[in-house]
């Protein structure tokens, strides 16, 4: 167990491709963490950090650039336990999925210009490059499922993570069902829980943040949403917007031979 | 021995000053354009007295969707207990009563249930009667009649609720305000008799339940299940809302120095992928037409055990709770049984059959 080593573990906390969500919510619930850890660095809210090795690395953000991935092979190699949080570093969230209806080179020129110096790489997650130990996917990561993590870890655990249908969690709130009473397109069946169902909580449809549960039925969901009317772009464009990876879509892209 | 009371309809306000002060009352309440929960109400008109059917069922009062079971640190354990104020759950329909039964059947065997016994010891329960629309099938499951469950019963005769008493706890809430209260008359016990014929004739949604346990075995590889199990979202959404769906997960929360934490249960689901994987990541219901059929069977057959009876009680939830539409079961008894056509299907029930 860590804590049998007689000292006291070390964290630290990095940003890569991402919005800093994950970050702040760390933040937000770091003075919880300090009693029990050390942290050796957070590049985002500190300015004296250290390169030394840690027992956990907390890695928000996709890989989307050269630099990028030479920063997650470094912090890999010094990592005990390596947790990837939130959906850009689990599922490579919009960057990823999302923009691959772009070619590369376009996005790059349209955003920054002919004669850009930005280096892009197609964006992934964190996975796709290095072995992740702990996924905790949100958009941000919901700070008790954060904690429950932490502590898993610092008993030398491998933390219980929820990956069961957000509907599950929904009904258990006994929220009425945007899907079936508004029509509106909830992707509640085939994203994971963890939110709390926050927005079918508000009477607004799930965009599936959270990346897809645990084996998503991707074909049903898309039946379901094009029964009620929704086109099959707009469909896919939903389901794929936060990094559900094109290989659950096998049987998709027949629905789109037999439309056209 | 039943007792049987009458009060006017006009004074239902009186009643809810009286059970409002056994304890808090939970009633149904409109959340939404479509649908109504049990919630609690301080007064008669908060309550939805047309709602039929809630989003989750009462069980959620004895069951709670999620809980703490007990706290723990390094040295000792301390068992959460509910809390021990007492409720009553006004306007329980029979089938509701029904799932209520079968719910009482399985977490009072032994070992029991002490969470749930502790709740539902302190809950006083009064049915309400209702007519069915074209979900409701518990005529076919024989469920809708009140047989047991309650405290009082109140069926609406018009000016009049008819009240049966089934419990001391409910004749000693009839003793406590004896001017609200009149035993019901000849005409009212007509009137009563009357309603409950009228409403047997008020099913438009049903089966002939004899040989459905049978035909479930029978049709075990019925292609009906592939194509269901096709459009299954595997989302969940049938069981949380079934009143008879009794299974939960359990999770150790730690905290941060290790030292302490709690144990939890909250409600699962059989439909989802997580439920039936053992060790060696293993599961012996991988796909959603295994898990599918499996919540019908249990749902229509019951298990092969002692409490091998069926667990539906007809209520219609989760034929509207289901966004892909399979949970029609009266559309699926009917074409196991052959009496109705895919062609027909899932659409004909709910279509134009128009509640009394």
């Amino acid at each position: 167990m860590l804590s049998d080593l007689k000292r006291i573990p070390t964290i630290a906390v990095y940003g890569l491709t991402g919005c800093a969500g994950e970050l702040l919510v760390i933040l937000e619930n770091l003075d919880k963490l300090l009693p029990f850890v050390k942290l050796r660095s957070f590049p985002f809210a500190q300015s004296h950090n250290e390169i030394t090795p840690v027992d956990i690395a907390l890695i928000e953000g996709s890989v989307s650039q050269p630099h990028d991935l030479e920063k997650l092979k470094e912090i890999r190699a010094r990592s005990r336990w390596l947790v990837a949080v939130g959906n850009c570093a689990v599922w490579g969230c919009v960057q990823a999925e999302g923009c691959k209806r772009f070619s590369l080179t376009e996005m790059v020129s349209s955003v920054y210009g002919n004669d850009s110096k930005i280096a892009a790489m197609e964006s992934k997650p964190l996975a796709d490059h290095v072995k992740v130990d702990v996924k905790l996917s949100g958009c941000p990561i919901n700070a008790s499922q954060f904690l429950a993590v932490v502590a898993s870890l610092l008993k030398d655990n491998l933390p219980y993570i929820t990956h069961k249908p957000l509907c599950l969690e929904c009904k258990l709130k006994e929220n009425p069902c945007v899907l079936i009473e508004k029509n509106l397109p909830c992707l509640g069946p085939v994203t994971a829980a963890g939110c709390g169902a926050l927005c079918p909580s508000m009477g607004a449809a799930c965009y599936g943040c959270w990346g897809p549960c645990e084996t998503p039925q991707m074909d049903a969901m898309a039946t379901v949403l094009l029964e009620k009317g929704f086109q099959f772009d707009e469909v896919l464009g939903r389901l794929t917007t936060f990094g559900a990876p094109h290989d659950l879509f096998k049987r998709m892209s027949e629905f789109k031979t037999a439309e056209n | 021995m039943q007792h049987y009371y009458s009060f006017e309809k006009s004074s239902i306000g009186r009643f809810f000053d009286l059970i409002n002060k056994i304890g808090r009352v939970w009633a149904p309440v409109r959340v939404s354009e479509a649908s109504f929960s049990f919630k609690p109400v301080s007064n008669h008109e908060q309550v939805a007295f047309e709602a039929l059917r809630t989003i989750l069922p009462p069980k959620k009062l004895f069951f709670s969707p999620e809980e703490t079971l007990f706290r723990f640190d390094e040295n000792s354990i301390h068992e959460v207990s509910p809390p021990s104020e007492r409720e009553v759950l006004f306007g329980v329909h029979p089938c509701d009563l029904a799932g209520l039964n079968v719910m009482d059947t399985i977490y009072s065997a032994h070992p029991q249930d002490s969470h749930y016994m502790k709740r539902r010891s302190k809950t006083l329960i009064i049915g309400l009667s209702c007519l069915p629309d074209k979900y409701c099938f518990c005529e076919s499951m024989g469920t809708d009649t009140p047989k047991k469950g309650y405290d009082l019963f109140l069926t609406d005769i018009g000016s009049h609720y008819f009240v049966q008493a089934q419990t001391p706890e409910g004749l000693e809430l009839i003793d406590s305000c004896r001017e609200l209260f009149s035993p019901a008359d000849e005409d009212q016990r007509n009137r009563f008799k009357q309603f409950w014929i009228y409403r047997s004739q008020c099913f438009t949604n049903k089966f002939e339940s004899d040989n459905v346990p049978a035909i479930v075995d029978m049709e075990w590889d019925n292609k009906l299940w592939d194509e269901l199990g096709q459009r299954c979202l595997s989302c969940g959404n049938c069981t949380p809302v079934c009143p008879t769906c009794y299974c939960f997960d359990i999770v150790d929360i730690s905290s941060l120095d290790g030292k302490s934490g709690e144990r939890k249960r909250e409600w699962d689901s059989c439909q989802i992928v997580s439920f039936a994987k053992v060790a060696g990541d293993f599961n012996f219901r991988p796909g959603p037409v295994d898990r599918l059929k499996f919540w019908y069977r249990h749902k229509l057959h019951g298990f092969d055990d002692p409490y091998g009876f069926p667990t539906c009680v007809g209520c219609g939830r989760c034929t509207v709770s289901c966004p892909s539409g399979i949970d029609d079961i009266v559309g699926v008894v009917l074409q196991l049984q052959g009496k109705r056509m895919k062609e027909q299907g899932a659409e004909a029930t709910k279509g134009d059959s128009s509640s009394c």
